[in-house]
């Protein structure tokens, strides 16, 4: 039982965190579709989980969990957790995925829309159980209105496709309990912002970070996010048991509920100025939304856990 | 990271639960009752017949010197197997690491052993009539006698009081707030002891009034002064762990999932909620464990699990009422327990506040 990350782990997401901080500043968010993707493909990120005979490290899912949560942090743009985790279990063949030169978007059942399907090189569509990759110039693109602007979201059609004949869900797992990692990064960035604005905004002669009323909300947030971050942690160890499935529902559920309460409170702690396009709050809290639904809503997932654990009522 | 037992875990874990499943009593009358008390205390001298009662502890004290994986194994076993609340809990839990931290050899040797067999049982003595969240402002006092100390005044709440043989707590020494105040071990003997009965009916709690009783200096804990660090050092390392630990809720949640097994969706995904919220809880001190076993201090990060487990618990006791009506029967006592639970150890605002300052650096 050695439940934490390991020196490795936790220094490549220390070295992705460098990488973002200079290449992913917020004022990114506005300007680059995909700020930082070039030094993060020059790192080798993309290919930290491929084998090594397609160029990769041959990483665990849970080796880069930390370098995930840091994407999150970053409000990182672009299809991230579908080139870099859901690709390399179902595209490993596809020349030079490794180098970060092919950039992979997935459209998840139960989802109509295909998130930043515009930067996709191959779009995964997943329908009746089975999926299929279009390439970029057989994709058409309808934009749809979707509530994280640095996540776009696309109808998709296409009038070529290939199957893909490797089974899809353990992928699709994957791509969701790494979506969740990338919630608790998301979430721990709300919480930090909140909490600095807090000592530094001054109302009635004391910084509003000193009343009770702001300093319970913003506990509550700190909580739920300490206990959210290990069951997705779980997650990535049980993936190959039988419990993956409800595994990665209680992680996703969790990290989605705990970053759309950090969320919550970091609007209500900004107050009006947090409530406004100018401030780059909005980013955060536009990607606790939007990936709180991505990979299945938190209310499919707590479906899921209810019959997983309770049982269907006879 | 792994969640991997070794086979020394999975093997002391086998022995545990064949043990408990040949020994564990049926439920046994409330610890709040003279029968009670007395069952519960035969009980605690059978668990450490068998070196079960303080796993933990090193094997001179009655323990086997286990890692706290282990500690968190035997819990495991012994909430799922429907065992007796701990009566020695304060003493084991609370007094126990703060006496294998500052206690004396001489003190260790001779209080450990006996709280761990059961033959002492300890009272704890915290809050006074004008002193709960804000403890520091205790005024009940000590003055130095010839051999010792007499102590005076006015303690409150005192769970275990009714029936215990000794207590520990906090006594002022000198006016200064918190340097002021001396961590005492004391016989109830010469304590004026007023039980007081509990949501339960039954007298859980006792107020305490010191006239002159005599405690001799062996039963000092540390330095005169040093009573606050003493007992807040105690609070932030293992007891953190060792207050509730998750095993209890697993049990719990287990049994409620159960319970709604027939029950309308709504209540259902509730019941699902709690099970995955216990093995966060249990996730979460595993990792915990693993940082103190590495030397770490958790520090004020105890106040998370302490307002997670209390409103878990709150939440899955409530809902088994909501599920059973007025069949709740053997539920009503958990679920008057949980209600405890964001009172005491420190009130759930104050972990909120505790959080907020000293985890999260907002201001004061």
């Amino acid at each position: 039982m050695n439940f934490g990350f390991d020196d490795d782990q936790l220094a490549l997401a220390a070295t992705v965190r460098d990488v973002l901080r200079t290449h992913c500043p917020p004022a990114a968010l506005r300007t680059a579709r995909r700020p930082s993707w070039d030094q993060l493909a020059g790192l080798g990120f993309f290919g930290l989980l491929l084998p090594e005979e397609a160029d990769g490290l041959g990483l665990a899912l849970v080796d880069v969990l930390p370098a995930l949560e840091e994407t999150g942090r970053a409000c990182l743009p672009g299809p991230v957790v579908e080139t870099a985790v859901v690709a390399p279990s179902l595209l490993a063949g596809v020349p030079k995925l490794a180098s970060g030169a092919v950039c992979v978007g997935v459209l998840p059942p139960g989802q109509a829309y295909a998130a930043d399907a515009d930067l996709a090189d191959l779009l995964i569509v997943v329908r009746d159980g089975a999926a299929r990759v279009v390439h970029r110039p057989d994709l058409l693109l309808e934009p749809r209105r979707g509530v994280d602007p640095a996540r776009p979201l696309f109808e998709v059609r296409y009038a070529r496709s290939e199957p893909l004949p490797a089974p899809v869900g353990p992928a699709l797992l994957r791509g969701t309990v790494a979506t969740a990692a990338q919630l608790v990064g998301v979430a721990r960035e709300l919480l930090s912002t909140a909490v600095a604005y807090a000592r530094v905004r001054t109302q009635f002669g004391a910084p509003i970070g000193s009343f009770q009323a702001v300093k319970h909300q913003l506990a509550d947030v700190a909580v739920a996010v300490e206990f959210a971050a290990p069951l997705v942690y779980r997650a990535a160890l049980t993936l190959e048991t039988d419990a993956a499935e409800r595994d990665a529902s209680a992680a996703k559920a969790a990290a989605g509920e705990a970053a759309t309460l950090a969320a919550r409170v970091a609007l209500q702690v900004h107050g009006a100025i947090g409530y406004t396009e100018e401030l780059d709050l909005r980013f955060w809290l536009a990607r606790a939304w939007s990936l709180s639904m991505a990979y299945s809503t938190t209310a499919a997932h707590r479906e899921r856990l209810r019959v997983a654990i309770v049982g269907r009522r006879p | 990271m792994d969640l991997d037992f070794t086979a020394a875990q999975l093997a002391f874990r086998a022995e545990v639960r064949d043990w408990l499943s040949r020994h564990a009593p049926p439920p046994l009358p409330s610890l709040d009752t003279p029968e009670g008390f007395e069952a519960h205390r035969a009980w605690e001298a059978e668990l450490a017949g068998a070196r079960l009662s303080v796993v933990s502890w090193p094997e001179e004290y009655g323990g086997r010197g286990a890692s706290l994986i282990d500690w968190l194994i035997f819990e495991e076993e012994y909430w799922a197997a429907g065992c007796p609340a701990r009566v020695t809990q304060n003493g084991i839990f609370l007094l126990g690491p703060s006496l294998m931290r500052h206690g004396t050899p001489e003190q260790r040797a001779r209080w450990l052993p006996r709280m761990a067999r059961g033959d002492d049982v300890w009272a704890q003595a915290w809050s006074e009539p004008e002193a709960g969240s804000d403890l520091a402002a205790i005024t009940s006092r000590a003055e130095p006698c010839p051999g010792g100390w007499r102590l005076y005044g006015h303690k409150t709440w005192s769970s275990r009081a009714a029936y215990a043989t000794h207590g520990f707590g906090l006594f002022r020494t000198s006016g200064a707030r918190h340097k002021g105040l001396t961590y005492f071990m004391f016989p109830m003997t010469d304590v004026a002891v007023r039980p007081i009965a509990q949501l339960d009916g039954l007298p859980g709690f006792a107020e305490l009034r010191f006239d002159g009783v005599f405690t001799p200096e062996s039963m000092v804990l540390g330095e005169a002064g040093e009573g606050w660090r003493i007992a807040m050092a105690t609070t932030s390392s293992e007891r953190g762990l060792t207050l509730r630990s998750p095993g209890r809720f697993l049990a719990t949640a287990a049994r409620l999932a159960e319970l709604a097994r027939d029950a309308d969706p709504a209540l259902a995904d509730r019941a699902a909620r709690c099970l995955v919220e216990a093995e966060a809880y249990r996730l979460h001190t595993f990792g915990t464990a693993r940082r103190l076993m590495a030397g770490e201090e958790i520090g004020a990060a105890v106040s998370m699990g302490k307002i997670f487990w209390s409103e878990l618990d709150l939440r899955m006791h409530a809902l088994a009422l909501e599920l059973l009506g007025d069949q709740a029967g053997g539920w009503l006592d958990g679920f008057l327990f949980s209600l405890a639970g964001p009172i005491y150890a420190g009130t759930n605002e104050i972990q909120r506040n505790i959080v907020a300052e000293r985890v999260l650096g907002l201001p004061r």
